[in-house]
């Protein structure tokens, strides 16, 4: 059984009279363990794509089944735990609420699945220590540069033992130093625990620490290619 | 078996966890702009204040009034005369307690004023001519000496019993009994000191003496009195005895009386009753707050020559007067407290909308609408809350200081109670709203505004 599976997936945003087909007849399936890039111009669904895979939104059309859970079929708060208990998310721009130390930040979706306080603090450490963060545990979003504040990001998604983390852009505000980093800890999270990652990307060299680029245009997969790192994997 | 059981304690266990964790949310979220949440607290103590306060002034308003008419004496019945002409003789107090049934005690009552000498001082004074029964008909026992007997008034004795500021002025707080005084030139002698009833309650008793009524009459140089008190065994007897007196009266005036009007003797029976007369009333209260406007028709037809006055009556009707007056004064300041409610309102819409990336964050790492719903609830409730105590400590030293300036005030609890509930329910209104929208914001909308 795939990890995520897509059949025929649309989504339509309905913006007054106009009808814009976000995403068309997507067919994509990814295994357990995949580390796929996304790439595409700009407006050509790939944000669609990944939040109608994170959960976040419901597609118009076609079956999406994520480790055997049907979600067309699943009402609001089954999503939840869903995303809460299946999946990671990175953003390009951190997300962290910023009145929350990192610690505490990173035990955010560890709070939502009910886990008892020393539990979460002793996860959310050892998420923090897994980005090389165990120094910055009760820093706030604002002391930490934004590198930083993005290795807080990922700890928050991994914290849960997610089974995939998604996401858009992680790299696309920092700087290629920062964003080289951000990309060895999402190779070793790929390598080590088995995580799977589906990110969206701009950049070719981001793109190419993935094993498969899944190449969009007009809410279209164009081709889907394998990279350098995908075939000495399989 | 024991999974099912396992799962429900988990369930309860995180619900618990994630109440929780709303709870230290949402106290972030009252914290995250001092100022504004400041603002709107104050909001809602403004109107957690007036509501205490106001119904706090009302309720004291209250009491002053009531205590003033309750210090007349329970179950009392004055029967009064308008008219020099149908004053009564002192007799008649006596037959009215044989004649009226459920009454058994009575004094006629005369006020005259006399010359005072006091050692080297002198000046007018006011007097009550009373008989033996005064203490037992008022309710007002003395609290030095004895009052004087029977044996005083039928021997027209020169004995007085002083109120309670006319004794303690006399020797500077040490009791006066056994000393002498004069009035009008005629030595009298200090038989007992009346216990305090307080200013301007019991119609000013405490700064006017009392005298054996024969005495008095003789100083007023009447052969008549005035006034007639009598006292009911009870709250339903003194009702009766109203209607009886009623009845005795009109027939009396009907033969009696000179050239009474032709419908003089006529009326419906009972309508003595429960009337109180504007006469008494503005002898007994010299109160600040509103009186009930009294029916003045004690004897019908007989053009109010002779009142009979149930101060029972007077007690609970302006008893009932004030109820409302505080619920109506508590009910004005609600409408602050309900413009409280929409400063709430107003700030955690705000709050709604620059939060929407935190809820969108929320809700992807796993929040449902419970969550949000509770959290943002919370957040308004916090400010009810705080409101609601600042308001009562408000409220508090208001009538403290509403109280240094001579109002009557009563902090009532009642007065608490409902200004708290009404802020936490306008907080639980006016948040519900902005909760719900945090709560139904779709997730990648939410993320989407940056
Ligand atoms: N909520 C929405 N309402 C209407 N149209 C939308 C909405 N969200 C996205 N779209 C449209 O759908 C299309 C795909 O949007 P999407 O955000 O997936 O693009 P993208 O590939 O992520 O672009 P970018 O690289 O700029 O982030 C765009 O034409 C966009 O205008
Ligand atoms: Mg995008």
């Amino acid at each position: 059984m795939p990890l995520i599976e897509l059949v025929n997936i649309s989504r339509t945003y309905r913006l007054n009279q106009i009808r814009v087909e976000a995403l068309r007849d997507v067919n994509l399936t990814i295994e357990e363990g995949d580390f796929v890039s996304i790439m595409g111009p700009s407006g050509s669904g790939k944000s669609t794509l990944l939040n109608i895979i994170g959960c976040l939104d419901r597609p118009s059309a076609g079956t999406y089944t994520i480790v055997g859970n049907r979600v067309e079929k699943m009402n609001d708060n089954q999503l939840a735990d869903i995303r809460n208990q299946l999946i990671g998310f990175v953003f390009q721009s951190f997300h962290l609420l910023p009145n929350l130390d990192a610690a505490a930040n990173v035990e955010l979706p560890l709070i939502y699945r009910g886990l008892g306080g020393k539990e979460r603090r002793r996860r959310a450490i050892h998420a923090l220590e897994a980005v090389g963060l165990g120094e910055r545990v009760h820093h706030l979003p604002s002391q930490l540069s934004g590198g930083e504040q993005q290795r807080v990001a990922i700890a928050r998604a991994i914290a849960g033992e997610p089974r995939v983390i998604l996401a858009d852009e992680p790299t696309g505000a920092l700087d290629s130093k920062s964003g080289e980093n951000i990309m060895a800890i999402f190779t070793k999270l790929n390598k080590d625990m088995g995580i799977t990652i589906i990110q969206v990307t701009h950049e070719e060299h981001i793109a190419q620490y993935g094993h498969r680029i899944c190449r969009l245009r007009d809410g279209q997969i164009l081709q889907i290619d394998e990279t350098q790192n995908g075939r000495a994997v399989t | 078996m024991t999974t099912t059981d396992n799962n429900k304690k988990n369930a309860v266990f995180s619900f618990l966890v994630r109440t929780l964790f709303a709870a230290k949310m949402a106290w972030h979220g009252v914290l995250t702009h001092p100022l504004r949440s400041a603002l709107t607290i104050l909001g809602v103590a403004i109107g957690v204040t007036s509501v205490v306060s106001l119904m706090g002034i009302g309720e004291g308003a209250r009491q002053a009034v009531v205590a003033q008419f309750k210090s007349l004496g329970t179950n009392v019945i004055a029967i009064h005369a308008n008219d020099v002409s149908v004053e009564f003789d002192p007799e008649e107090a006596e037959e009215l307690v044989e004649r009226v049934s459920g009454v058994e005690m009575g004094t006629p009552v005369i006020n005259t004023k006399a010359v005072m000498r006091w050692r080297r001082a002198r000046g007018t004074i006011n007097l009550v001519g009373v008989n033996n029964e005064f203490p037992d008909v008022r309710d007002h026992p003395v609290i030095a000496g004895h009052f004087f007997t029977q044996w005083h008034v039928m021997q027209r004795s020169p004995v007085a019993v002083l109120g309670y500021n006319v004794g303690h002025g006399l020797m500077g707080g040490r009791s006066p009994v056994g000393h002498t005084f004069t009035l009008n030139g005629e030595t009298f002698r200090i038989v007992g000191v009346l216990a305090p009833k307080g200013a301007a309650n019991a119609e000013g008793i405490d700064d006017k003496i009392l005298i054996p009524y024969t005495t008095a009459l003789k100083i007023a140089g009447k052969k008549k009195v005035e006034q007639i008190w009598l006292k009911a065994n009870s709250t339903q007897e003194a009702d009766l005895a109203v209607v009886q007196l009623g009845r005795i009266y009109k027939r009396k005036l009907g033969l009696d009386q000179t050239a009474p009007t032709p419908g003089g003797t006529q009326g419906g029976e009972g309508e003595a009753g429960p009337g109180a007369t504007a006469e008494v009333m503005e002898k007994i209260a010299a109160a600040p707050s509103p009186r009930p406007a009294p029916e003045k028709s004690p004897i019908p037809g007989g053009e109010d020559l002779i009142t009979i006055t149930n101060l029972n009556q007077l007690v609970k009707e302006a008893d009932q007067a004030n109820r409302v007056m505080t619920l109506l004064l508590g009910g004005i300041a609600a409408v602050s407290l309900l413009v409280g409610g929409l400063g709430i309102m107003n700030i955690m819409l705000v709050s709604v909308t620059e939060r929407t990336v935190e809820i969108g964050v929320r809700r992807a790492v796993g929040a449902k609408q419970i969550d949000l719903l509770i959290q943002f609830l919370m957040e308004a409730l916090y400010v009810s809350a705080l409101g609601a105590i600042a308001g009562t400590a408000g409220g508090i030293w208001g009538l403290n200081v509403f109280s240094h300036y001579g109002f009557h005030t009563a902090l009532s609890l009642q007065s608490i109670k409902i200004a708290v509930m009404v802020a936490l329910g306008s907080g639980l209104l006016f948040g519900i709203y902005p909760a719900m929208i945090a709560s139904s914001v779709p997730p990648i909308e939410a993320l989407r505004r940056q």
